[in-house]
């Protein structure tokens, strides 16, 4: 039913299909009105004498949802945007749909669009899954005959026969996808959107909508996908965009922007475990103590970092995100009122639902303790920390070689680690797949083969 | 003005649809289900014809037997009102299809029109059996002009339309709208000559004339004349129809067109 969205050179562009895009969005910006109490009359005044709620506001009374955004998508491509919550990913996408109208800019989309943003939006609960795959299929632009003719297709595919006669309100969220899905992947898009509805239902239909997804690409129908699944969308897709804050950050090549997004959400991360780590300090400097802090404080810790990304010589950064297999120095300041002569220093890491990775101390090192006096540094470097990507919680400790505490501090810091590819685990080690005789692979991209990906595009 | 009707007109088999999955969706899990659009407003009627008829012993000239006048001008009028009433909350009520699908909204507003119509012409059958009961009781009711109602009903369905696609988009921006209306409604009901003939009014001229101007009363009008009387409305009257009906598409599908691009955002 968006057919008239097209421009007027459709004919034109149809001659031509590589050339044309399936989806030109230019100098797109959304701004969203605020919703102050004193301003509503103002702005049902603009409404009404421009037809635009927000054209006339200053940029304090109104939220810039995106701003600027430029990109085209070619007929077959898939087209994936990857950004936080609120980075503007789904206003863009209803956007494109149409359902929302741009403040400024050009959204032109060519060819038959079907939105899979929230699927069965137009279930009504009372009525029978049946009587509602009617009435979806009319709002996605099909006629009676047409659902009627695709009506077994689409229950075989939803694979809620059973149930068809049934009111939706008695259908599960899972079931309410499968039915609204089916009846949108049966109407032939030449344009399809996809908003993250594949996280609702169960993993078997979710593989069979994406192999559907891949059909209806290899059909020639063109994909805008958006999802929270960086591995999906670095997958499916043929280039991605990353959306900050409203904001186009970066496009291109899947896995390039994929990991730049990675990257930056580790340092977010990051940020986060430092800002954290340093109220706690601030907290214990205060004199707090808490059930995860507990010793005698005959030596105390005054201090933790992180440095990452140096070598032996401690020349890293402070930080708190890092790439698996990086330098990692973890560093901790003791101090003691008087002088100690039995005393262990010990770290331990550990996942934050409680399994140890790995610990270690100085007692079980074999050293024997001298003098402890006054202040103290000590440091613990790991040149190579081939940790599999997650969270990490770091425990620290200085304590008699009894094992009576002075001070130990659980979960003193948190930090996140980043991998190229996630395993399952812990471990992280340096690997390699080799393969001899009758086996042969389409897409091998081993560790290491990485750095021979070219094809990359600028933003 | 017009964009709003051709939309309508282009996408008139989903509005039937939609139509039908509101009238589907209203009466289901009730026992009486359809059975309700006959007993609503026979019950208004029953409620109606003896609070006036009985209690207040109101004798207004010419319009016996009383209860069957009643239903010439409630039944139409209680399209009207519940039309625009439902219609006012379209948006506001289906916010969900409004943001998430890609959707002709100017048929929100129009299906509540379409479905109270339906309810209407279903409660039919009890004037039909109320007009042969007051021929058989000797009185001089209406016969073949009855025939006119399509057209009446034909000349109401733009102004009704236009009204409730303007109301549903200026409510969606302030929900001040819906209590508006329905109170508005109430005062239009007592407005129009529906519970008494416009000669009972002939001795308050001031009265009279806030009454004859209310753009509702020249439906009602017709309506009983048709279904009532007996008579075949004149051209005059007629004509007022038009004009309202006009002016008030006009006036709704405007503002709806003013408000269109921001509806999503308000509702």
């Amino acid at each position: 039913m968006t057919d008239g969205k097209a421009v007027g050179d459709a004919a034109a562009v149809e001659e031509t299909p590589d050339g044309s895009p399936a989806i030109r969005v230019e100098g797109l910006t959304k701004l969203y009105r605020r919703m102050a109490p004193g301003a509503k009359l103002a702005t049902l005044k603009s409404a009404l004498t421009r037809g635009n709620l927000v054209r006339d506001l200053s940029p304090e009374e109104a939220i810039t949802a995106l701003d600027g955004i430029d990109f085209q998508v070619g007929r077959g491509e898939a087209f994936g945007l990857v950004g936080g919550n609120g980075s503007g990913k789904s206003t863009l996408l209803k956007v494109v749909a149409g359902i929302l109208k741009p403040t400024s800019g050009q959204v032109v989309v060519d060819g038959r669009l079907a939105a899979l943003i929230e699927l069965g939006a137009g279930f009504h609960p009372e009525i029978s899954g049946r009587e509602n795959v009617y009435i979806n299929g009319a709002v996605l632009g099909l006629t009676r005959r047409q659902v009627d003719e695709r009506m077994d297709s689409i229950v075989a595919f939803s694979g809620l026969a059973d149930f068809l006669d049934e009111p939706v309100k008695n259908y599960s969220s899972g079931m309410y996808v499968r039915l609204g899905f089916a009846v949108a992947v049966h109407t032939d898009p030449d344009v399809l959107l996809v908003d993250e509805v594949l996280a609702v239902g169960d993993q078997a239909f979710a593989h069979k909508c994406l192999r559907r997804i891949e059909e209806m690409l290899a059909d020639g129908a063109t994909l805008l996908f958006v999802s929270h699944d960086l591995g999906l969308v670095e997958g499916l897709c043929d280039r991605v965009m990353w959306l900050d804050r409203g904001s186009q950050k970066l496009v291109g090549e899947p896995r390039r922007v994929v990991d730049a997004y990675r990257q930056a959400v580790a340092e977010e991360e990051g940020r986060e475990h430092r800002e954290e780590k340093e109220a706690r300090e601030e907290e214990a400097a205060a004199g707090g103590r808490n059930e995860r802090r507990w010793g005698s404080e005959e030596a105390r810790i005054t201090g933790l970092r992180l440095v990452a990304g140096g070598g032996t010589d401690h020349d890293g950064e402070e930080r708190y995100h890092l790439a698996s297999g990086e330098a990692v120095t973890f560093e901790a300041t003791v101090a003691t009122d008087r002088p100690l002569t039995d005393f262990v220093f010990g770290f331990q890491i550990s996942t934050p639902r409680g399994t140890e990775v790995w610990g270690i101390n100085t007692g079980i090192e074999g050293m024997d303790p001298g003098r402890l006096d006054g202040e103290a540094t000590v440091r613990l470097t790991c040149p190579e920390l081939r940790l599999a990507a997650g969270e990490y919680l770091l425990d620290v400790a200085v304590h008699s070689e009894e094992g009576a505490p002075y001070d130990y501090w659980s979960h003193a810091l948190a930090f996140t680690v980043t991998a190229d590819v996630t395993g399952v685990g812990v471990y992280d080690p340096a690997h390699r797949w080799d393969f001899e005789g009758g086996v042969s692979w389409e897409d091998h991209r081993g560790p290491g083969s990485r750095e021979a990906d070219g094809g990359e595009e600028g933003p | 003005m017009l964009s709003p009707a051709r939309e309508i007109l282009r996408f008139r088999s989903l509005l039937g649809t939609l139509t039908g999955r509101e009238l589907k969706a209203r009466y289901r899990g009730s026992l009486l289900g359809f059975l309700w659009s006959l007993a609503n407003p026979l019950l208004l009627l029953a409620v109606y014809a003896l609070v006036f008829g009985f209690i207040f012993r109101a004798r207004f000239e010419g319009v016996e037997p009383y209860p069957v006048f009643l239903v010439a001008g409630l039944f139409p009028w209680l399209w009207a009102s519940t039309a625009l009433l439902e219609g006012s909350m379209a948006f506001t009520a289906n916010s969900g299809l409004l943001r998430k699908a890609v959707f002709p909204v100017e048929l929100l507003p129009t299906v509540p029109v379409l479905a109270n119509l339906v309810h209407f012409v279903l409660a039919l059958p009890i004037l039909a059996a109320a007009l042969v009961a007051g021929r058989y009781m000797g009185h001089p009711l209406s016969g073949w002009s009855a025939l006119l109602l399509p057209a009446v009903i034909l000349l109401q369905l733009p102004m009704l339309t236009g009204l409730a696609l303007g109301l549903s988009a200026l409510n969606a921006h302030f929900k001040d709208v819906r209590d508006l209306v329905s109170n508005l409604l109430t005062l239009a009901f007592f407005m129009t000559p529906i519970l008494y003939p416009l000669s009972t009014l002939e001795p308050h001229p001031a009265l009279w004339w806030a009454v004859r101007l209310n753009p509702f009363t020249p439906f009602t009008l017709a309506y009983q004349q048709t279904l009532f009387h007996g008579v075949v409305p004149d051209p005059e009257l007629w004509l007022q129809m038009a004009l309202v009906s006009a002016v008030s598409w006009a006036l709704g599908a405007g503002l709806f067109a003013r408000l269109r691009e921001t509806l999503v955002e308000a509702a």
